[in-house]
């Protein structure tokens, strides 16, 4: 009982970031982009609840709008790989013999090099807004989702059902989602949820070197390119709530996908 | 066998250096007239014709993408990464420059979370219900919450703004003569930062996995014919070692991509902040060959690993190697 109110805890918070991300125009106080320098730096306070920054922009404004940039990248590029992931996955799993072993080797090599890694090469040469971003985080994000739906699938294919269904001549793609990947749900959903929070974390960490969306565009981790210097001339408020948000953001996805992953053992 | 063995892995781990560097290769070179330029150096207005020449056909920049790669593998397995785009000097003279620096970085990170790890998930996993049992999940999940360059920013703040204890980036103070207490109190930070992100997540595998090992039989069976309580630690901490080592193996890859985050916001002259910088300005050659150098560092760490864990688990010696 605890566990679950502790749950719908977070549940409730991840919802309510989305919520007013989603809705930032109800929100927000400024234009996200109205600049006005006579109001730079201006502390917590007054009009600008959270500040404003170096250009004099409303941060609780910047807040929500980048929210919803940050979330739209994680959000679609989460589901780009499950696509990706579930479709290497499925054939890999399904087909097995030496397709799989050749699909497995493969996988195996791309799980030991640092995702960052691809990341870095296509921002070299692709640098594009949000959905090349989203392109980016999702088509180097999707090894571990491969490898659980073959491991479900080589578990699932076993099966009686399967193999009855199999015997009556059902067609194979139905096999597949009406079977396999039905069965396959509950860890594909943990292992997306954590693929979130991992998205979330590359885009703000490649935004703040100002390698990832450009800085014309507000999301938490644009917001956060200037905050080191921003602190050192004492602006605390700049950094510090888009980390916040980023915290319990990232905070309330992990705890959602820890609970589900215990709850199902 | 044990050489056979040996050179198995070996052949994996060129595998993976093959495709990464296709890859890397191919997502690099596949946009439209994007570096062909980049292999004359920063220095391309001063190259003459046949020098232009030359390098052209060294790499076959005028041939397709595969002869491309092919004609840059050759180059590459004999040493020669090209000119830096920006710099003008020869990639692998730079890339020596920065390897020792994310090793010391990325080294004394892992020692201090992996012994760090090992004694507080033991700890935690052989007193069920102690304060560390019950709090370290929920320091694991939120110690993993926290992006490491916000949580660098606040150490900064903290440590180098309003207290003035530690420096707030570079490697070394200006002036200072590659001082031995110096680096370490520039290396402060940046290793903290990687061990607070990272120590909790491992900690936990830990206890959960020690955990499991004290519900088997042989610890129950130990303590009923009444063996000391140090070698049962012992047995158990061997066996929960195992799996691990195979969670550290598994994630290793994904730490020194984080270090690339560190590494620049400390601005430690490393191989992370060097591949970062390398994107800002488009040198090609450059992180191609940081993108390699990790990854060779990447693949050896894979294999220490992988013989730490044959030599802890008898099971694995005995299926690979049939004795």
């Amino acid at each position: 009982m605890k566990s679950n109110k502790i749950f719908i805890f977070w549940c409730a918070l991840f919802g309510l970031i989305v919520l007013i991300t989603v809705f930032a125009n109800l929100f927000s106080t400024y234009p996200v982009n109205e600049m006005n320098m006579d109001k730079v730096y201006m502390a917590p306070g007054d009009g600008h609840i959270l500040g404003t920054d170096h250009l004099g922009r409303d941060v609780f404004t910047r807040l929500l709008h980048g929210g919803k940039v940050t979330l739209t990248v994680a959000f679609g590029s989460v589901l780009l790989s499950l696509v990706i992931g579930v479709m290497y996955g499925s054939v890999s799993g399904y087909v097995g013999g030496w397709v799989d072993s050749a699909m497995m080797r493969l996988l195996e090599a791309l799980i030991s090099i640092p995702s960052l890694i691809f990341v870095l090469a296509f921002q070299a040469v692709m640098q594009g807004g949000m959905w090349g971003m989203t392109f980016i985080i999702g088509v180097t994000g999707w090894f571990t989702t491969a490898r659980i739906v073959r491991s479900e699938f080589i578990r699932l294919k076993e099966a009686d059902y399967v193999k009855m269904a199999r015997m009556f001549g059902t067609p194979i793609w139905r096999i597949i989602t009406g079977h396999l990947l039905r069965n396959s749900v509950t860890p594909l959903f943990v292992v997306t949820i954590f693929n979130l929070a991992g998205a979330v974390f590359i885009e703000v960490s490649l935004s703040f070197l100002g390698i990832g969306i450009p800085p014309s565009i507000p999301s938490w981790g644009n917001m956060l390119y200037n905050a080191q210097n921003d602190l050192l001339i004492g602006a605390w408020w700049i950094g510090l709530f888009p980390g916040l948000l980023i915290f319990f953001t990232v905070l309330s996805i992990n705890f959602i996908g820890e609970m589900l992953k215990d709850s199902r053992l | 066998m044990t050489v056979k063995w040996i050179g198995k892995r070996m052949m994996l781990g060129i595998l993976v250096l093959f495709i990464l560097s296709f890859l890397s290769f191919f997502i690099m070179h596949a946009s439209p007239g994007s570096s062909a330029t980049a292999y004359y150096g920063g220095n391309a207005q001063m190259l003459s014709a046949a020098e232009k020449e030359r390098i052209s056909r060294t790499f076959a920049l005028d041939r397709p993408l595969v002869v491309q790669y092919g004609a840059w593998l050759m180059e590459t397995v004999q040493g020669n990464l090209g000119m830096s785009a920006k710099e003008g000097r020869p990639v692998s003279a730079i890339l020596a420059e920065r390897v020792t620096n994310t090793l010391l970085l990325v080294g004394v990170s892992l020692f201090f979370i992996v012994t760090g790890s090992i004694l507080l998930g033991m700890e935690a996993g052989m007193k069920p219900n102690s304060l560390l049992d019950r709090g370290l999940s929920s320091f694991s999940i939120a110690s993993s919450s926290i992006p490491a360059f916000w949580l660098g920013i606040l150490f900064i703040y903290l440590f180098s703004l309003k207290l003035g204890l530690l420096p707030s980036s570079g490697m070394q103070s200006i002036g200072g003569n590659d001082d031995f207490f110096d680096k370490v109190r520039h290396l402060i930070m940046p290793a903290a930062v990687i061990v607070l992100t990272h120590v909790g997540v491992y900690a936990r595998f830990l206890q959960d996995s020690v955990k499991m090992e004290m519900r088997s039989y042989y610890v129950k069976t130990a303590r009923a014919n009444g063996v000391e309580e140090r070698e049962i630690r012992s047995g158990v901490l061997r066996n929960a070692l195992i799996p691990y080592l195979n969670y550290l193996g598994m994630t290793i890859p994904s730490f020194f991509g984080g270090s690339v985050i560190v590494e620049t916001l400390f601005s430690w002259a490393g191989l992370g902040q060097l591949m970062a910088k390398s994107v800002m300005v488009k040198d090609y050659p450059l992180l191609m060959g940081g993108i390699m150098l990790t990854g060779i560092i990447v693949v050896v760490s894979l294999f220490v690993i992988d013989v730490l864990m044959f030599i802890l688990d008898p099971k694995l010696r005995k299926r690979e190697l049939g004795v």
